[in-house]
């Protein structure tokens, strides 16, 4: 099946067009922008990143690990301090802080990894360094008979150029 | 169904035309082409600094600790304060980058990528005088919690294991910071470098093209390591003063410590950002992305940070005189009126009466000035440091052990490396990664066109 590529100067007209596409019934649609547009994002799919439970599942364990990493030691070797208990909790919070903040930031760097779907070592067909400038392109895979009406949709939505993603 | 116009028939046919970039780009990706003489010269300056603190630090592990400055009873000297100094400086890249995010500050944009770098540098030079000041440098792993034959473990209720989980979090968390903002710029130099640059940034920049997945994504994790750093960021410096402020020295055991170390962190970190970036401004023509609006806007931070930090000193001696406990009341006597009064003097008029002028509107926007004073608050800053550290330890309780600290000269040559330290780095930084946050400054230059249009 085909790819059509737009090409777009402003983000509210991408997310205009991916929203129509999508309401048409499109649903392989790819966005290119040089910077981050939450509403383009959102155009092509309003389901959330997923980012945030790789946090949470991060930052609980590190509160986890940061209690449990202390009470443990402090008991298995025993050094009598100001009369205080092996198990302080006051001082031990500030490793389960320090732990919650490490292990939550390096789940959510995975998080970006997975969702993200980085690394990604092969480039779309359709990318070229115009979207690392200040174009945003909009990828949508079609029909062969479908081309004419997808090139006017496009362009209605002030596409600057139209053209067929060579595979 | 309706054959397609003529013309969009041939645009399809038509190849696309190459060469498109934007001027953001080309300004931007500019700062990092060639290198001038004076470049070079600068990185000899640094590099050379840090080879001769290197030199003077190995004699140092052969010799031992004694020909530093230490001897009874002040046994935390220049090695503790230019930690202390550096673990500062390191506070205003979280900030600007964290906590100015969730406020939606928008002109952090400009300086945001070089103060996350400085952060990175700085946390990197500190933690190189933990080794140095430990002194027995093979043995400095011993403050990790790692299984050991004697199964022994730490001691957790000790303010420096907090430090030792305080400094790596930070560390590893201004990295990753780092190195995700940098994602979509490296992708921007990715497709126009050449050469082994092309290598480099196609490997680092992990195939970005700023689809919508990828995009989400990486606004989430932004968002969320923003929320991360910000009590981070918060606690850290927090974490040093209580290294301090869990003993019992006169002059060290306050409450108002966490605070009061915070703010001059800030303070610190913000000079040292205009110490930089006034310069590379300057040197590579950068006035229209780093406008005197943000110089400004960060003299505000100087003045609103210089009156915090300001009545911390002075709270501090209305609690010496309040509490009326006769050490706490001479150990801030002889801070002021004893053998180290030159640095107090010069810690108070620099960090909390000069950057008193920037009340006035003509002061903030003259950059030579701003330039100037960054400098005296970076002097005043470390002299902060050393006024807390030494006259606290040289004049405890029993007045039969004071002794006075001066620093040795290879102390003070490790100091002055450190300067080096950090300077190669950041000099390594201009010339490799973009300076300024370009998709960042694109997001507003957009945002502006859409509007210019009557959207």
């Amino acid at each position: 099946m085909p790819q059509l590529l737009g090409v777009f100067e402003q983000p509210d007209h991408v997310a205009g067009a991916a929203r129509r596409l999508r309401d048409r019934g499109y649903t392989e649609i790819e966005t290119f922008s040089p910077s981050p547009f939450p509403e383009v994002d959102d155009a092509v799919d309003e389901k959330p990143s997923g980012v945030r439970l790789f946090t949470l599942i991060g930052g609980l364990a590190g509160v986890v690990t940061g209690y449990a990493l202390t009470i443990w030691m402090a008991n298995d070797w025993q050094i009598m301090l100001g009369g205080k208990p092996f198990s302080s909790i006051p001082p031990y919070t500030i490793i389960a802080f320090e732990l919650t903040i490490l292990f939550g930031g390096l789940m959510t760097l995975i998080g970006l990894f997975v969702r993200g779907g980085l690394p990604s070592f092969r480039m779309h067909p359709a990318y070229s360094q115009r979207f690392s400038a200040e174009d945003f392109g909009l990828v949508v895979r079609c029909r062969e008979r479908d081309v004419p009406e997808i090139d006017a949709l496009l362009r209605d939505h002030h596409a600057m150029e139209v053209s067929l993603v060579e595979a | 169904m309706t054959p397609p116009p003529a013309e969009s028939v041939a645009a399809m046919i038509r190849p696309t035309p190459v060469a498109h970039d934007s001027q953001v780009n080309r300004d931007l990706l500019r700062v990092m082409e060639g290198a001038s003489l004076g470049y070079f010269a600068l990185v000899a300056l640094a590099v050379g600094a840090m080879l001769a603190a290197g030199g003077v630090w190995i004699w140092q592990v052969y010799e031992g600790l004694g020909i530093a400055g230490y001897k009874h009873p002040v046994f935390w000297g220049a090695y503790i304060v230019t930690f202390v100094f550096w673990v500062g400086i390191a506070h205003a890249g979280t900030l600007i980058s964290a906590i100015l995010y969730l406020f939606r500050a928008k002109w952090r944009n400009a300086i945001n990528r070089s103060a996350e770098a400085m952060t990175v540098f700085a946390v990197l030079t500190a933690a190189q005088f933990l080794g140095i000041h430990v002194g027995r440098i093979w043995k400095s792993y011993f403050i990790l919690p790692y299984p050991n034959q004697r199964a022994l473990w730490v001691n957790f209720k000790s303010p420096l294991l907090w430090d030792t989980f305080a400094i790596t979090t930070y560390a590893t968390i201004s990295i990753v910071f780092f190195y995700v903002g940098l994602v979509p710029d490296l992708a921007i130099a990715r497709d126009r470098a050449t050469g082994w640059r092309k290598l480099l940034y196609t490997v680092l920049s992990l195939g970005w093209q700023g689809t919508s997945k990828q995009w989400k994504a990486h606004n989430r994790t932004v968002l969320h390591l923003s929320g991360l750093a910000t009590p981070l960021v918060l606690s850290v410096h927090s974490v040093v003063s209580w290294d301090f402020a869990m003993s019992i020295v006169p002059g060290w055991h306050a409450t108002i410590f966490a605070p009061y170390f915070v703010a001059g962190a800030i303070f610190s970190g913000f000079a040292m950002v205009l110490t930089m970036m006034i310069p590379v401004r300057r040197i590579f023509g950068l006035e229209a992305y780093i406008t005197d609006y943000h110089f400004e806007n960060m003299s505000r931070f100087l003045l609103l940070t210089s009156i915090i930090v300001g009545y911390a000193y002075g709270a501090e001696y209305f609690m010496a005189w309040y509490s009326n406990v006769e050490a706490e009341q001479s150990s801030f006597w002889l801070r002021a009126f004893g053998p180290y009064w030159v640095s107090t003097w010069v810690m108070i008029l620099c960090n909390g009466v000069f950057p008193q002028l920037l009340w006035f509107k003509r002061l903030r926007t003259n950059i030579p000035f701003l330039f100037v004073l960054s400098m005296l608050i970076n002097v005043g800053m470390w002299f902060e440091r050393y006024v807390i550290i030494i006259t606290g330890l040289s004049r405890e309780y029993d007045p039969a052990v004071w002794g006075i600290y001066t620093p040795s000269w290879p102390e003070l040559v490790i100091v002055a490396g450190s300067f080096g330290f950090f300077c190669q780095f950041f000099l390594l930084f201009l010339k490799v990664f973009p300076v300024v946050a370009i998709a960042e400054v694109k997001e507003l230059e957009i945002h502006a066109r859409a509007h210019g249009e009557g959207h």
